[in-house]
Protein backbone atom coordinates (compact mmCIF):
# COMPACT_ATOMS: atom_id res chain seq x y z
CA UNK A 1 0.00 0.00 0.00
CA UNK A 2 2.84 2.05 0.85
CA UNK A 3 4.43 1.65 -2.58
CA UNK A 4 1.47 3.09 -4.28
CA UNK A 5 1.43 6.13 -2.08
CA UNK A 6 4.78 6.96 -2.39
CA UNK A 7 4.27 6.23 -6.29
CA UNK A 8 1.09 9.05 -6.71
CA UNK A 9 2.48 11.52 -4.47
CA UNK A 10 4.95 12.76 -7.06
CA UNK A 11 1.93 13.48 -9.59
CA UNK A 12 -0.81 16.11 -7.29
CA UNK A 13 0.68 16.19 -3.83
CA UNK A 14 3.96 16.86 -3.79
CA UNK A 15 4.22 17.51 -7.62
CA UNK A 16 7.92 18.27 -8.25
CA UNK A 17 7.09 21.97 -10.83
CA UNK A 18 3.91 23.10 -9.26
CA UNK A 19 4.45 22.30 -5.82
CA UNK A 20 7.80 21.84 -4.75
CA UNK A 21 8.79 24.12 -7.07
CA UNK A 22 11.89 22.18 -7.87
CA UNK A 23 14.11 22.02 -11.25
CA UNK A 24 12.58 25.39 -12.71
CA UNK A 25 16.01 25.93 -14.93
CA UNK A 26 14.88 22.97 -17.16
CA UNK A 27 11.80 23.33 -17.23
CA UNK A 28 11.73 26.84 -18.30
CA UNK A 29 14.44 26.22 -20.76
CA UNK A 30 13.21 23.14 -22.57
CA UNK A 31 9.17 23.37 -22.50
CA UNK A 32 9.62 25.02 -25.98
CA UNK A 33 7.69 21.71 -27.75
CA UNK A 34 6.39 18.59 -26.52
CA UNK A 35 8.88 16.63 -27.58
CA UNK A 36 11.22 18.03 -26.00
CA UNK A 37 9.60 18.34 -23.12
CA UNK A 38 9.15 14.50 -22.93
CA UNK A 39 13.00 14.02 -24.11
CA UNK A 40 13.77 15.74 -20.85
CA UNK A 41 11.23 14.66 -18.46
CA UNK A 42 12.56 10.94 -19.53
CA UNK A 43 15.81 11.46 -19.42
CA UNK A 44 15.26 13.24 -15.73
CA UNK A 45 13.32 10.40 -14.79
CA UNK A 46 16.12 7.66 -15.63
CA UNK A 47 18.62 9.54 -14.07
CA UNK A 48 16.70 10.18 -11.16
CA UNK A 49 15.67 6.44 -10.78
CA UNK A 50 19.11 4.90 -11.30
CA UNK A 51 21.08 7.61 -8.42
CA UNK A 52 17.95 6.56 -5.75
CA UNK A 53 18.83 3.27 -6.45
CA UNK A 54 22.27 3.22 -5.93
CA UNK A 55 21.94 5.82 -3.39
CA UNK A 56 19.65 4.12 -0.99
CA UNK A 57 21.54 1.14 -1.35
CA UNK A 58 24.93 2.88 -0.54
CA UNK A 59 23.41 5.00 2.55
CA UNK A 60 24.93 2.55 5.20
CA UNK A 61 28.19 3.07 3.84
CA UNK A 62 28.13 7.00 3.46
CA UNK A 63 29.55 9.06 6.19
CA UNK A 64 27.06 11.48 6.62
CA UNK A 65 29.38 14.23 6.43
CA UNK A 66 30.98 13.74 2.46
CA UNK A 67 26.99 12.61 1.63
CA UNK A 68 26.41 15.68 -0.95
CA UNK A 69 29.79 15.20 -2.93
CA UNK A 70 29.08 10.87 -3.09
CA UNK A 71 25.55 11.75 -4.24
CA UNK A 72 26.85 14.55 -6.80
CA UNK A 73 29.60 12.09 -8.02
CA UNK A 74 26.66 9.40 -8.74
CA UNK A 75 24.00 11.62 -10.36
CA UNK A 76 26.97 12.70 -12.60
CA UNK A 77 27.76 9.70 -13.68
CA UNK A 78 24.50 8.39 -14.66
CA UNK A 79 24.19 12.06 -16.65
CA UNK A 80 27.23 11.23 -18.06
CA UNK A 81 26.24 7.73 -19.46
CA UNK A 82 22.64 9.39 -20.76
CA UNK A 83 24.61 11.91 -22.55
CA UNK A 84 26.76 9.27 -24.02
CA UNK A 85 24.20 6.47 -24.89
CA UNK A 86 21.70 9.09 -26.27
CA UNK A 87 24.23 10.65 -28.55
CA UNK A 88 24.71 6.67 -29.61
CA UNK A 89 21.55 5.99 -30.22
CA UNK A 90 18.98 8.34 -30.53
CA UNK A 91 21.03 11.80 -32.74
CA UNK A 92 17.80 13.17 -33.04
CA UNK A 93 16.79 13.72 -29.86
CA UNK A 94 20.49 14.35 -28.59
CA UNK A 95 20.81 16.95 -31.28
CA UNK A 96 17.52 18.73 -29.52
CA UNK A 97 18.25 17.85 -25.62
CA UNK A 98 22.56 18.23 -25.68
CA UNK A 99 22.55 21.40 -24.09
CA UNK A 100 20.09 20.31 -21.16
CA UNK A 101 21.75 16.76 -20.64
CA UNK A 102 24.64 17.97 -18.25
CA UNK A 103 22.29 20.49 -16.78
CA UNK A 104 20.54 17.31 -15.03
CA UNK A 105 23.22 17.47 -12.97
CA UNK A 106 22.37 20.49 -11.06
CA UNK A 107 18.72 19.68 -10.98
CA UNK A 108 17.71 20.08 -7.75
CA UNK A 109 15.04 17.61 -8.04
CA UNK A 110 17.65 14.57 -8.36
CA UNK A 111 19.73 15.78 -5.39
CA UNK A 112 16.54 17.15 -3.23
CA UNK A 113 15.36 13.58 -3.95
CA UNK A 114 18.09 11.58 -3.08
CA UNK A 115 18.33 13.78 0.04
CA UNK A 116 15.13 13.94 1.36
CA UNK A 117 14.20 10.68 0.63
CA UNK A 118 16.25 7.72 -0.94
CA UNK A 119 18.93 8.12 1.85
CA UNK A 120 16.50 7.65 4.87
CA UNK A 121 14.83 4.96 2.67
CA UNK A 122 14.92 1.53 1.35
CA UNK A 123 15.54 0.43 -2.36
CA UNK A 124 11.98 -0.55 -3.17
CA UNK A 125 10.26 2.77 -1.50
CA UNK A 126 13.17 4.85 -3.25
CA UNK A 127 11.96 3.22 -7.00
CA UNK A 128 8.56 4.49 -6.49
CA UNK A 129 9.43 7.78 -5.06
CA UNK A 130 11.63 8.02 -8.44
CA UNK A 131 9.09 6.76 -10.44
CA UNK A 132 6.12 8.97 -9.19
CA UNK A 133 8.25 12.01 -9.13
CA UNK A 134 9.87 11.35 -12.61
CA UNK A 135 6.32 10.92 -13.97
CA UNK A 136 5.10 13.99 -11.82
CA UNK A 137 8.07 15.73 -13.38
CA UNK A 138 7.69 14.67 -17.04
CA UNK A 139 3.61 15.61 -17.13
CA UNK A 140 4.09 19.16 -15.98
CA UNK A 141 6.64 19.51 -18.63
CA UNK A 142 4.53 18.17 -21.12
CA UNK A 143 1.55 20.15 -19.88
CA UNK A 144 3.86 23.35 -19.96
CA UNK A 145 4.88 22.63 -23.45
CA UNK A 146 1.98 21.92 -24.42
CA UNK A 147 0.40 25.19 -23.99
CA UNK A 148 3.12 27.10 -25.40
CA UNK A 149 3.75 25.12 -28.62
CA UNK A 150 -0.23 25.49 -29.14
CA UNK A 151 -0.08 28.97 -28.29
CA UNK A 152 3.60 29.45 -29.72
CA UNK A 153 3.55 27.56 -33.00
CA UNK A 154 0.05 26.71 -33.38
CA UNK A 155 1.48 22.88 -33.31
CA UNK A 156 1.14 19.73 -30.95
CA UNK A 157 4.33 17.17 -30.93
CA UNK A 158 4.32 18.74 -34.42
CA UNK A 159 1.35 18.79 -35.68
CA UNK A 160 -0.75 21.66 -36.77
CA UNK A 161 -3.78 22.08 -34.39
CA UNK A 162 -5.05 25.29 -34.46
CA UNK A 163 -7.08 26.88 -37.51
CA UNK A 164 -5.04 28.22 -40.31
CA UNK A 165 -5.92 31.89 -39.48
CA UNK A 166 -4.55 31.41 -36.36
CA UNK A 167 -0.95 33.52 -36.41
CA UNK A 168 1.18 32.03 -33.47
CA UNK A 169 2.13 34.38 -30.74
CA UNK A 170 6.10 33.34 -30.66
CA UNK A 171 6.70 35.07 -27.69
CA UNK A 172 5.28 31.86 -26.20
CA UNK A 173 7.96 29.62 -27.32
CA UNK A 174 11.03 31.92 -26.73
CA UNK A 175 12.03 33.02 -22.99
CA UNK A 176 9.55 35.31 -21.72
CA UNK A 177 6.47 32.79 -22.48
CA UNK A 178 7.94 30.50 -19.89
CA UNK A 179 7.38 32.47 -17.28
CA UNK A 180 4.27 33.26 -18.37
CA UNK A 181 2.67 30.14 -18.44
CA UNK A 182 4.72 28.39 -16.01
CA UNK A 183 2.72 31.26 -13.59
CA UNK A 184 -0.70 30.57 -15.12
CA UNK A 185 -0.42 27.08 -14.71
CA UNK A 186 0.80 27.20 -11.14
CA UNK A 187 -2.35 29.48 -10.46
CA UNK A 188 -4.62 27.30 -11.92
CA UNK A 189 -3.26 24.24 -9.71
CA UNK A 190 -3.72 26.32 -6.82
CA UNK A 191 -6.79 27.38 -7.09
CA UNK A 192 -8.38 23.87 -8.15
CA UNK A 193 -6.37 23.27 -5.09
CA UNK A 194 -7.97 25.12 -3.05
CA UNK A 195 -11.69 24.59 -4.11
CA UNK A 196 -11.52 20.91 -2.98
CA UNK B 1 43.18 13.89 11.57
CA UNK B 2 42.66 9.96 11.00
CA UNK B 3 38.83 10.45 10.37
CA UNK B 4 39.45 13.39 7.16
CA UNK B 5 42.19 10.63 5.71
CA UNK B 6 39.04 8.16 6.22
CA UNK B 7 36.14 10.67 4.76
CA UNK B 8 38.80 11.33 1.73
CA UNK B 9 39.83 7.97 1.33
CA UNK B 10 35.94 6.76 0.67
CA UNK B 11 35.43 10.01 -1.34
CA UNK B 12 38.61 8.62 -3.37
CA UNK B 13 36.67 5.07 -3.60
CA UNK B 14 33.66 6.09 -5.16
CA UNK B 15 35.20 8.23 -7.67
CA UNK B 16 37.22 5.58 -8.32
CA UNK B 17 34.25 3.62 -9.57
CA UNK B 18 32.59 6.04 -11.18
CA UNK B 19 35.25 7.02 -13.29
CA UNK B 20 35.92 3.32 -14.15
CA UNK B 21 32.08 2.91 -15.08
CA UNK B 22 32.25 6.10 -17.44
CA UNK B 23 35.41 4.88 -19.32
CA UNK B 24 33.95 1.90 -19.89
CA UNK B 25 30.54 2.89 -21.02
CA UNK B 26 32.70 5.72 -23.30
CA UNK B 27 34.60 3.19 -25.24
CA UNK B 28 31.44 1.03 -25.85
CA UNK B 29 29.88 4.37 -27.32
CA UNK B 30 32.13 6.62 -28.58
CA UNK B 31 33.12 4.53 -31.91
CA UNK B 32 29.04 4.10 -32.67
CA UNK B 33 29.19 8.26 -31.95
CA UNK B 34 31.89 9.08 -34.52
CA UNK B 35 30.56 6.17 -36.97
CA UNK B 36 27.07 7.98 -36.81
CA UNK B 37 28.84 11.45 -37.54
CA UNK B 38 30.51 10.00 -40.80
CA UNK B 39 27.87 8.52 -41.92
CA UNK B 40 25.77 11.53 -41.54
CA UNK B 41 27.94 13.62 -43.59
CA UNK B 42 28.79 10.92 -46.48
CA UNK B 43 25.03 10.92 -46.57
CA UNK B 44 24.51 14.72 -46.70
CA UNK B 45 27.59 15.13 -49.13
CA UNK B 46 25.96 12.29 -51.75
CA UNK B 47 22.74 14.34 -51.51
CA UNK B 48 24.17 17.38 -52.50
CA UNK B 49 26.49 16.08 -55.45
CA UNK B 50 24.98 12.52 -56.39
CA UNK B 51 26.73 9.68 -58.24
CA UNK B 52 30.63 10.91 -57.64
CA UNK B 53 33.18 10.14 -55.75
CA UNK B 54 34.61 12.01 -52.90
CA UNK B 55 38.44 12.76 -52.23
CA UNK B 56 39.50 14.52 -49.23
CA UNK B 57 41.59 17.69 -49.35
CA UNK B 58 42.66 20.37 -46.78
CA UNK B 59 42.96 23.87 -48.08
CA UNK B 60 45.31 26.31 -46.91
CA UNK B 61 43.35 27.49 -43.80
CA UNK B 62 43.26 24.12 -43.01
CA UNK B 63 39.57 23.79 -43.96
CA UNK B 64 38.76 20.01 -44.93
CA UNK B 65 36.65 20.43 -47.80
CA UNK B 66 36.07 17.47 -50.75
CA UNK B 67 36.41 17.34 -54.38
CA UNK B 68 33.69 15.55 -56.34
CA UNK B 69 34.71 13.49 -59.35
CA UNK B 70 32.46 11.39 -61.90
CA UNK B 71 33.59 7.84 -61.30
CA UNK B 72 34.51 7.28 -64.74
CA UNK B 73 36.32 10.20 -65.80
CA UNK B 74 37.55 11.95 -63.10
CA UNK B 75 35.63 15.10 -64.24
CA UNK B 76 35.57 16.75 -61.44
CA UNK B 77 32.23 17.96 -60.89
CA UNK B 78 31.92 20.10 -57.86
CA UNK B 79 33.29 20.43 -54.09
CA UNK B 80 31.46 20.21 -50.73
CA UNK B 81 32.65 21.28 -47.44
CA UNK B 82 31.34 22.22 -44.05
CA UNK B 83 31.13 26.07 -43.64
CA UNK B 84 30.71 26.93 -40.12
CA UNK B 85 30.40 30.69 -38.23
CA UNK B 86 28.73 32.14 -35.08
CA UNK B 87 24.83 32.62 -35.40
CA UNK B 88 23.13 34.31 -32.65
CA UNK B 89 23.45 31.95 -30.31
CA UNK B 90 25.49 28.93 -31.79
CA UNK B 91 27.84 27.47 -34.42
CA UNK B 92 25.83 27.11 -37.24
CA UNK B 93 27.32 24.32 -39.38
CA UNK B 94 26.56 24.31 -42.89
CA UNK B 95 26.78 21.38 -45.33
CA UNK B 96 27.42 22.92 -49.16
CA UNK B 97 27.73 21.26 -52.41
CA UNK B 98 29.08 23.78 -55.18
CA UNK B 99 29.77 22.68 -58.78
CA UNK B 100 33.17 23.37 -60.82
CA UNK B 101 32.25 27.26 -61.75
CA UNK B 102 31.93 27.17 -58.52
CA UNK B 103 28.33 28.34 -58.35
CA UNK B 104 25.66 26.54 -55.25
CA UNK B 105 24.26 23.06 -55.65
CA UNK B 106 22.69 23.17 -52.69
CA UNK B 107 23.13 23.56 -49.03
CA UNK B 108 21.91 21.58 -45.70
CA UNK B 109 22.51 23.10 -42.03
CA UNK B 110 23.56 19.97 -40.17
CA UNK B 111 24.04 21.66 -36.56
CA UNK B 112 22.67 24.45 -35.36
CA UNK B 113 21.16 25.73 -31.56
CA UNK B 114 19.36 29.24 -32.78
CA UNK B 115 16.65 30.68 -31.07
CA UNK B 116 13.37 28.15 -31.25
CA UNK B 117 10.53 29.91 -33.94
CA UNK B 118 13.15 32.27 -35.18
CA UNK B 119 16.89 31.32 -35.88
CA UNK B 120 16.10 27.56 -36.08
CA UNK B 121 14.10 27.66 -39.31
CA UNK B 122 16.70 28.13 -40.73
CA UNK B 123 16.94 24.02 -41.35
CA UNK B 124 13.76 24.21 -43.21
CA UNK B 125 13.82 23.68 -46.73
CA UNK B 126 12.09 27.43 -47.48
CA UNK B 127 15.40 29.20 -46.36
CA UNK B 128 18.21 26.50 -47.42
CA UNK B 129 16.30 25.94 -51.41
CA UNK B 130 17.16 29.45 -51.76
CA UNK B 131 20.86 29.74 -52.14
CA UNK B 132 20.76 26.75 -55.00
CA UNK B 133 22.16 28.36 -57.88
CA UNK B 134 23.57 31.27 -56.45
CA UNK B 135 27.19 32.59 -57.36
CA UNK B 136 29.37 33.84 -54.74
CA UNK B 137 28.64 37.65 -55.50
CA UNK B 138 24.67 36.88 -54.82
CA UNK B 139 25.73 35.05 -51.67
CA UNK B 140 24.79 38.36 -49.08
CA UNK B 141 21.75 38.68 -47.26
CA UNK B 142 19.25 41.15 -48.64
CA UNK B 143 19.62 43.81 -46.09
CA UNK B 144 23.83 43.79 -47.37
CA UNK B 145 22.86 43.85 -50.86
CA UNK B 146 22.39 40.26 -51.78
CA UNK B 147 20.10 37.92 -52.84
CA UNK B 148 19.66 36.00 -49.87
CA UNK B 149 16.18 36.70 -48.26
CA UNK B 150 16.56 36.52 -44.51
CA UNK B 151 14.32 34.82 -41.70
CA UNK B 152 12.06 37.07 -40.67
CA UNK B 153 13.77 37.98 -37.16
CA UNK B 154 16.58 35.86 -37.30
CA UNK B 155 18.66 38.65 -39.87
CA UNK B 156 21.92 37.75 -37.45
CA UNK B 157 21.22 33.94 -38.21
CA UNK B 158 20.94 34.16 -41.97
CA UNK B 159 23.94 36.27 -42.45
CA UNK B 160 26.02 34.13 -40.68
CA UNK B 161 25.20 31.23 -42.72
CA UNK B 162 25.33 33.35 -45.93
CA UNK B 163 28.88 34.83 -44.68
CA UNK B 164 30.13 31.52 -43.87
CA UNK B 165 29.11 29.89 -47.52
CA UNK B 166 30.92 33.14 -48.63
CA UNK B 167 34.50 32.36 -47.11
CA UNK B 168 34.26 28.60 -47.81
CA UNK B 169 33.50 29.40 -51.39
CA UNK B 170 36.81 32.00 -51.31
CA UNK B 171 38.66 29.49 -49.66
CA UNK B 172 38.03 26.39 -52.33
CA UNK B 173 38.50 28.62 -55.24
CA UNK B 174 41.91 30.17 -53.83
CA UNK B 175 43.15 26.86 -53.55
CA UNK B 176 45.89 25.96 -56.21
CA UNK B 177 44.67 24.04 -59.31
CA UNK B 178 41.41 24.95 -58.58
CA UNK B 179 41.16 28.21 -58.48
CA UNK B 180 38.63 30.34 -60.79
CA UNK B 181 41.13 32.62 -62.21
CA UNK B 182 42.73 30.14 -64.55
Amino acid sequence: MNFIKELSKGLIKENPIFVLVLGMCPTLAVTTSVVNALGMGFAATFVLLCSNIIISMIKNVTPSKIRIPVYIVVIASFVSIVDMVMAAYLPALHKNLGLFIPLIVVNCIILGRAEAFASKNNVIMSIADALGMGLGFTLSLSLVGSVREIIGAGTWLGFKVTPLTYDPMLVAILAPGAFISLGFLMALMNMLKEKK
Amino acid sequence: MKYYFKLGFILLIFCVVASGILAYVNSLTSPVIAQRKAAEEIQAREALIPNAEFEERQSDQGMIYYVAKAPETGEILGYTFIAADLGYSSTVQTMVGVDSEFKVLGVQIIDQGETPGLGANCTQPIFTNQFSGMTLEDIYVDKDGGVVVSLSGATITSRCIANSLREGIIDVKDEPGLGGDQ
